[in-house]
């Protein structure tokens, strides 16, 4: 049996996205725990996170890149949460943020993971998988595009 | 019924065992999530105060070893003339300049506002067994504001942190003498915070010769720094007065 929203579609991408959004918002806590002294040196099995996390690009102005991150991922979660819940699963509102915030997601890391190879010359495990589960995110919310335009065509 | 609404309506009847799923796969990430960051926070588990330095990758390109080796400014960031130090807290000269001949420098040209001063650690570990952990625990200082402060607690208890066989006991009365959240200080020294920054702040002392500490070097604008021979306050205000009096010619 599928759960599915007011078309008929499955709703397993946003169960999908609420899923990597929590993992995404937990390496980002982890990291920002980090930032404040609050763990031990960052568990860093591949790559050099100490020189990621070092470099000038970790942080805009005295907010570490993390932070947005969580604000982020808490965004996706949220919403995926709520387009979840029987009466918003026909939501356009839902739709629009979780397609807008998604691609702002995978613009952002792609940028991240362009400075990492091409600027920093170090790889840091944990923004690689936060990149990598905001490309997933991204693909998760292409169902979004279909259902804003079954919305579009029952309301002409 | 039309199609559409008998989809919707079989949609609605499909059960909620994907919803039950989801909530158990949720859960048992979240569950995981929080053990895993909730363990790793306040405790050793992943691993303990770095006291040596840590290798760092892309640092060959001197615009990425600067912009890493953040130094500690003092003063008015725009001030036509910077006053640059490399140092040990363990190096007893260091301490000598820290606690006699830095207050006059700042007294008669960071707060007047000629010039700023600009501290950079370059621990000498061969010789200094703590030198790197100090340097570390005056940047964790520096966090919650309180680098020049911590600084001074050093320099004036050379005598006794660096006899220690673990100093971070002695780094916290320093702590709580200058005012510091604790709590915040002790975690931040028993990890591996800033170990990158004093790390990179070492090999640009490497990268720009310095071999001893405490070197000073006198700059203004864009000129090359020109490196002092000696750490007396008439050395650091000869070269001083001669650069601030070729700005005002100008």
């Amino acid at each position: 049996m599928t759960e599915s929203d007011g078309t008929g579609g499955s709703l397993i991408n946003r169960m999908a996205i609420a899923v990597m959004s929590l993992i995404g918002l937990f390496v980002c806590l982890y990291l920002l725990s980090h930032y404040y002294g609050l763990t031990g040196p960052l568990v860093c099995g591949v790559g050099d996170c100490g020189a990621v996390q070092a470099s000038p690009y970790a942080k805009v102005g005295n907010i570490p890149l993390s932070a947005f991150g969580l604000i982020g991922y808490v965004v996706l979660l949220a919403t995926s949460f709520l387009g979840l819940q029987p009466g918003k699963r026909d939501s356009r509102a839902v739709s629009v943020v979780l397609l807008g915030a998604a691609t702002f997601g995978v613009g952002v890391s792609a940028y991240l993971t362009y400075l990492e190879a091409a600027v920093i010359h170090a790889w840091c495990q944990w923004c690689v998988i936060s990149a990598t589960l905001m490309v997933f995110i991204f693909f998760a919310s292409f169902p979004e595009i279909g259902r804003l335009r079954a919305d579009a065509s029952e309301a002409t | 019924m039309s199609k559409r609404a008998e989809q919707r309506r079989e949609a609605r009847e499909q059960g909620g065992s994907e919803m039950t799923t989801f909530y158990w796969v949720f859960g048992v990430v979240a569950v995981l999530g929080v053990a895993i960051v909730g363990y790793s926070v306040g405790s050793d588990a992943f691993g303990q105060a770095v006291s040596e330095p840590i290798e760092i990758e892309g640092l060959d390109n001197m615009e990425t070893l600067v912009a890493m080796a953040q130094g500690v400014t003092r003063g008015d960031p725009d001030a036509p003339v910077t006053i640059v130090e490399f140092a040990d807290y363990q190096c007893p000269a260091c301490g000598a300049f820290g606690l006699s001949v830095k207050p006059r420098v700042d007294l008669t040209y960071v707060e007047t506002g000629k010039a700023k001063f600009v501290y950079y650690d370059f621990p000498l570990i061969q010789i200094h067994e703590h030198a790197f952990l100090a340097a570390r625990a005056g940047r964790c200082a520096n966090d919650q504001g309180k680098f020049w402060e911590f600084q001074d607690q050093l320099f004036r208890n050379q005598p006794s942190w660096p006899t220690a066989s673990s100093p971070t006991s002695k780094f916290m009365d320093y702590a709580v003498t200058v005012g510091l959240d604790e709590d915040a200080f002790e975690s931040c020294v028993n990890s591996d915070r800033h170990a990158d920054v004093v790390s990179a702040n070492m090999r640009l002392a490497q990268e720009l010769g310095i071999e001893g500490t405490p070197t000073i070097m006198v700059s203004s604008g864009a000129g090359m720094a020109r490196r002092l021979n000696n750490f007396d306050f008439q050395s650091i205000e000869s070269v001083v007065e001669d650069l601030l009096a070729t700005i005002e010619g100008n």
